[in-house]
């Protein structure tokens, strides 16, 4: 700024003397490029005519938005110029330089990486700016016109929400010191429908390109001021949630964390979600889901075009895993399947054995601590032997116990398709881990191979 | 490896890239073929086999580094995944410790509160114990017991609220651990990331170097096996450039020699050929100065007759002139030609307007004519039937005059039984109608010619009018079939009925029969007629344009045209038009000429036939008797006229005695005998004597 203002400065002192004198060529100082004895002359000092009136657009850009009609060069220029504090309603639309919006996201959150938001910086800053605003929204506080005001100029450009807060109604706080200088726990139940989160279903149905959505229902780093509330996830927000969903055709991915997703509302979520029409990715790990649950997904797996469930971090016992069988073993589009730190039995996973021998789809499962056993080993051995299309399979930290490494051994050898099979801490004896592991080498080598001769 | 072999084989192997040994191999089936033209080559395929063995120490080398790669990569993962798989492992184990210690707690608080609630009942069942005390030491030590055991329920109560609160603590402390534990995890983790990050970093770094290394080998040597095959080949070629050079310096010298040799060859024969051309041009001058002399004659000769020429021009010129003139004066007779003709033809005009008008007031005056004449003709009828009539009755009368004169003769002068001949005629008065026996009705006709076909010839021979039509029999027979089935209208239903038994061919006489009546059809030549109309009528519905030609155009045509009748379709309609052009006419002609002009249309043959027969009444034989008769009767006549003269001269001569006998008796009995010598009765007497 100071070296715009001081080229302002002199500039009319360069322009006035041609204009009084009629006869610039008379002037020899004029003629000159380079002045000696002048130390401090520089043709370069004084600004072009062009560049002044470029520089006063940049000025006055907010007034009188002048862009589409200049030169590439000239444009270059004035989005080179331009502050990033303009007002989103006249650039959102206006500019699509990719210079721009990368120093507007400099300026705001510092240096990020551009690369997850396939190397978009307009995206990367719309999504990050609607991100701030959604997770800094307070119910019942918080105009909701603030964040309609938004939608219209970023909907264009957001794909991925990825909001890893939302804010409880600010009602609570008052009511949180006292029951905090009361210091008891009595504020489990009196809270109803207040404490309710933001409502989707005011933005999703605006957002016509969202293919991501990963939510949090929680408050990010509360610290010491830890309250059970703070992580309530209620069945009217869940219910919101739905109903948004089923409006957002576009969605892809849904991630819902660490949000204390029980049974009644993983139900509601799937009824509202079944016969989704862009649905791939389902992430509902690190929440309370059951057996109910897991029986809803089930429904889910067999009514959409689900290629990857990751419910890692649940509840689901042996019946839920029967239920996610019966519907595997209906070759739904399903690809990949994480059911880590359940506590599915050698029921389920017995279960899932037998449906994998009828499913020619999946190619990922992860039955990690799941509390399998020797039945569910020799089960698996004897799905290894007929299907071949599962290429990783994750069976760490379930007492196998050296016979299931045995029948895990055996069925390994009969089986040439899969790549990954992960056996630590499952109480296998090293003979026949190093086997399974050598077949693996074996798989991979031809599968390398195949992948080569394909290319 | 050993696929990548047969790869290099083809053109497209230069550099050490897989793709490129990929693409080499797909297209090793064309590599092949031009394998075959290379071994041709020999030595260069060869080297390129040597050549094969290089590329493969690369490809080894990036095989090599990339499983190393993958190896290391995935004891990477396994090394930081490991760290996750012990949290997981640990996690699971808390949770059931937790569940352990929950089902424990449960028991113990169960057990708990059953053994309160036994001391609790015990309480209250020491109450009504207590009440019923009433000494008040007693009383108060009830109520000490009762209050001791109180005291025993709640520091039970105590001590288990202790205990659970020791637990939560234990509990939030272990999670501080937890919390603890798994930062340093995350730390550990993350630090392994970071080692492992730089280790692979390095080691990627050391591979490619290596990869790179061994690629610059492979260059190396290819280079400098390139660049020694390439010297190697210059050599060779310049070499063989030396020889070429030898070779052509020799055959050089070899040419010069023999160009010399043709030189001096060629010298002696173009003198030769000089000396020859000099003689012949000689020759050939002198033939030139000849030929100049003949040209100085013709060229007087071409003198003269251009003379004649010009002169005949001249005279042509003169002659063109006459002839324009002529031709002027020819054109002015012709202008005057042409007004006369004008003027002849307005007269020729005119006086063809006079001529129609002429012509008009004759055809009035033809047809008073005709109406004269038709007078006159019935006029004539009338007396021609008079004159017949009287002929007739005479003739008649000859004939019965002969017959009866038969008669007589036959039995006065034959003594023969006379047997009257058949004389039809005799019961005929009038002009006789000469249609009657010739022309068979239209009836039998049909019935002819639907019944057989075989009768052709006698129907040749019997019906002129059918050969004159020229139509076949058999598509009149057709015809016939065709109307029987198509015109049914024209016959009453109810006779349809009554013929529905009869067999076909009665039946279709019936019915056409019939149909004939209801068209006014009446005989033979009537159905040529109509057949003969079909015919033409098809030809019309061909050519329809040309309607307008006359119809005895039209018979001629009809009769080059083959047996396709007329279509089913078609045959109500052409039976239409047949009735409107035929029958109407003759119906009209009919009631003029039956009654005026019959006469006029009779054949005298037959009348001549007619008169004949009368005439013939009495057969040759008869004549032949007749005459015999005649002859025997002139005879017998001649005879008896000879002795009727005879008779008649006896009769003189009787007379004659009579007065001989009488002047005798006159002449004796005269006086004068009896005085004469001798008298005549002695005379007499001696005669007789």
């Amino acid at each position: 700024m100071p070296v715009i203002s001081m080229s302002m400065g002199k500039a009319p002192a360069g322009i006035n003397p041609p204009v009084k004198m009629l006869n610039p060529a008379a002037d020899p100082r004029k003629m000159r490029r380079i002045i000696a004895e002048d130390p401090e002359w520089s043709l370069a000092v004084v600004p072009s005519l062009k560049n002044l009136c470029l520089q006063h657009i940049v000025n006055h850009f907010e007034e009188k938005p002048i862009l589409n009609e200049l030169l590439p060069s000239q444009k270059a220029f004035v989005l080179e110029k331009l502050p990033t504090f303009l007002p989103l309603s006249l650039t959102a639309n206006l500019i699509s330089d990719e210079g721009y919006w990368r120093r507007c996201c400099e300026d705001r959150w510092g240096q990020r990486d551009v690369s997850e938001y396939d190397l978009s910086w307009k995206r990367m800053f719309f999504e990050r700016h609607l991100e701030n605003i959604i997770e800094l929204f307070i119910p019942d506080q918080t105009e909701p016109k603030s964040v309609l005001d938004v939608v219209p100029l970023c909907q264009n450009y957001v794909r991925r929400l990825k909001i890893t807060q939302l804010l409880p109604p600010i009602r609570k706080p008052p009511k949180f010191n006292e029951d905090d200088a009361s210091e008891s726990a009595s504020d489990l139940g009196d809270d109803g429908p207040s404490i309710d989160h933001f409502d989707f279903r005011i933005l999703l149905n605006k957002l016509t390109n969202l293919e991501e959505l990963q939510l949090v229902y929680g408050v990010r780093g509360c610290g010491m001021n830890f309250e059970w509330n703070l992580f309530e996830f209620t069945f009217s927000d869940c219910q919101f949630l739905a109903k948004a969903l089923q409006s957002c055709t576009t969605l892809k991915i849904l991630k819902i964390n660490q949000s204390n997703v029980d049974d009644d509302k993983c139900r509601t979520l799937v009824s509202n979600l079944l016969d989704h029409p862009s649905l791939l990715e389902l992430d509902l790990s690190h929440n309370i889901i059951g057996d109910r649950g897991a029986r809803a997904l089930g429904k889910l797996l067999n009514r959409s075009h689900l290629k990857q469930l990751d419910i890692y971090d649940n509840k689901i016992k042996g019946p839920g895993a029967q239920a996610l069988a019966h519907a595997l073993s209906k070759n739904t589009p399903l690809e990949s399947l994480n059911l880590r730190l359940n506590q599915i039995g050698d029921e389920g996973g017995q279960a899932l054995a037998q449906a994998l021998l009828k499913n020619c789809i999946l190619l990922n499962l992860h039955l990690g601590a799941n509390e399998l056993t020797e039945p569910t080993a020799t089960a698996l051995s004897h799905m290894l032997v007929h299907n071949s299309t599962l290429k990783r399979l994750n069976l760490s930290c379930n007492r196998l116990g050296e016979d299931g490494g045995k029948a895990m051994e055996e069925g390994m050898s009969h089986n040439s398709s899969l790549l990954e099979c992960d056996i630590r801490l499952t109480g296998v004896r090293l003979e026949s881990e190093y086997s399974i592991k050598k077949h693996l080498h074996t798989n991979q080598a031809k599968g390398r191979q195949d992948t080569a001769a394909s290319r | 490896m050993s696929r990548a072999g047969p790869g290099e084989l083809s053109p497209a192997v230069e550099s050490d890239s897989p793709e490129e040994r990929i693409a080499a191999r797909r297209l090793r089936i064309a590599a092949r073929t031009e394998a075959r033209t290379r071994l041709e080559l020999g030595e260069e395929a060869q080297e390129q086999e040597e050549n094969t063995e290089e590329p493969r120490t690369s490809q080894k080398q990036v095989d090599q580094s990339e499983k190393r790669m993958i190896k290391l990569q995935t004891d990477g993962t396994e090394l930081v995944t490991n760290i996750l798989v012990a949290a997981d492992a640990r996690e699971t184990k808390r949770r059931a410790q937790l569940a352990e210690a929950r089902t424990l707690r449960n028991e113990k608080l169960e057990n708990e509160a059953k053994s309160s609630l036994e001391k609790f009942e015990e309480v209250t069942q020491n109450w009504p114990v207590a009440k019923a005390k009433e000494i008040p030491q007693d009383l108060r030590d009830a109520l000490k017991s009762q209050q001791q055991l109180c005291m025993l329920i709640t520091e039970d109560k105590n001590k288990l609220i202790n205990e659970l609160q020791h637990e939560l603590k234990s509990s939030d402390d272990r999670y501080v651990k937890e919390l603890k534990k798994q930062a340093e995890d995350v730390d550990l983790m993350r630090e392994k990331m970071q080692e492992q990050m730089t280790s692979l970093m390095k080691l990627y770094r050391q591979e490619l170097d290596l990869i790179e290394n061994s690629f610059d080998d492979e260059r190396k040597t290819l280079l400098t096996s390139n660049l020694k095959k390439w010297e190697q080949q210059r050599k060779e070629r310049s070499d063989r450039e030396l020889e070429h050079l030898l070779q052509r310096i020799k055959q050089k010298e070899e040419n010069e020699v023999l160009l010399h040799r043709l030189r001096v060859a060629n010298i002696k024969e173009y003198n030769m050929m000089k000396l020859n051309l000099e003689t012949q041009s000689e020759i050939l001058q002198q033939n030139i100065q000849k030929t100049k002399a003949t040209n100085q004659l013709n060229q007087e000769k071409l003198e003269y007759s251009r003379h004649v020429i010009t002169h005949r021009k001249m005279e042509t010129i003169h002659i063109e002139s006459l002839q324009r003139k002529r031709i002027l004066r020819l054109q002015d007779s012709l202008k005057n030609l042409k007004v006369k003709c004008a003027s002849q033809e307005k007269q020729a005009q005119e006086e063809n307007q006079s001529l129609t008008d002429g012509y008009k007031r004759s055809m009035l005056e033809y047809k008073d004519m005709q109406k004269h004449l038709r007078h006159f003709a019935a006029v004539d009828a009338e007396r021609f039937e008079e004159i017949w009539l009287m002929n007739e009755n005479e003739a008649k009368a000859l004939v019965h005059k002969v017959l009866e004169t038969d008669r007589v003769i036959y039995e006065q002068f034959l003594g023969l039984a006379w047997a009257p001949p058949h004389v039809p005629f005799m019961e005929n008065s009038g002009p006789i109608q000469p249609q009657h026996q010739a022309k068979r009705t239209a009836q039998q006709f049909a019935m002819q010619a639907l019944g057989e076909v075989e009768e052709k010839r006698e129907m040749e021979g019997e019906s002129s009018t059918a050969e004159v039509a020229g139509l076949d029999r058999r598509t009149v027979k057709k015809l016939l079939e065709l109307l029987c089935d198509e015109t049914g209208f024209l016959i009453e239903s109810k006779l349809l009925k009554l013929l529905s038994p009869l067999e076909k061919d009665p039946q279709s006489f019936i019915k056409l029969h019939l149909i004939f009546s209801a068209l006014g059809i009446e005989n033979e030549e009537d159905v040529y007629k109509m057949a003969e109309f079909f015919e033409k009528y098809k030809q019309q519905q061909k050519d329809q344009p040309e309607e307008g030609i006359s119809v005895s155009n039209e018979n001629e045509l009809v009769r080059e045209m083959d047996s396709e009748l007329v279509h089913p379709n078609h045959v109500v309609k052409a039976l239409h038009a047949f009735t409107a052009q035929y029958c109407r006419p003759r119906d009209l002609q009919s009631q003029k000429q039956s009654s005026v002009l019959s006469l006029e249309e009779r054949d005298d043959s037959e009348d001549a036939a007619y008169w004949e027969s009368m005439a013939n009444v009495i057969p040759e034989s008869k004549l032949k008797v007749w005459n015999a008769l005649e002859d025997a009767l002139s005879k017998y006549h001649t005879v008896l006229t000879e002795r009727s003269k005879i008779l008649i001269d006896t009769h003189h001569l009787k007379q004659q005695n009579a007065e001989l006998t009488a002047l005798l008796h006159q002449y004796l009995s005269q006086k004068g005998n009896t005085e004469l010598k001798i008298p005549p009765t002695l005379v007499m007497q001696l005669t007789s004597e």
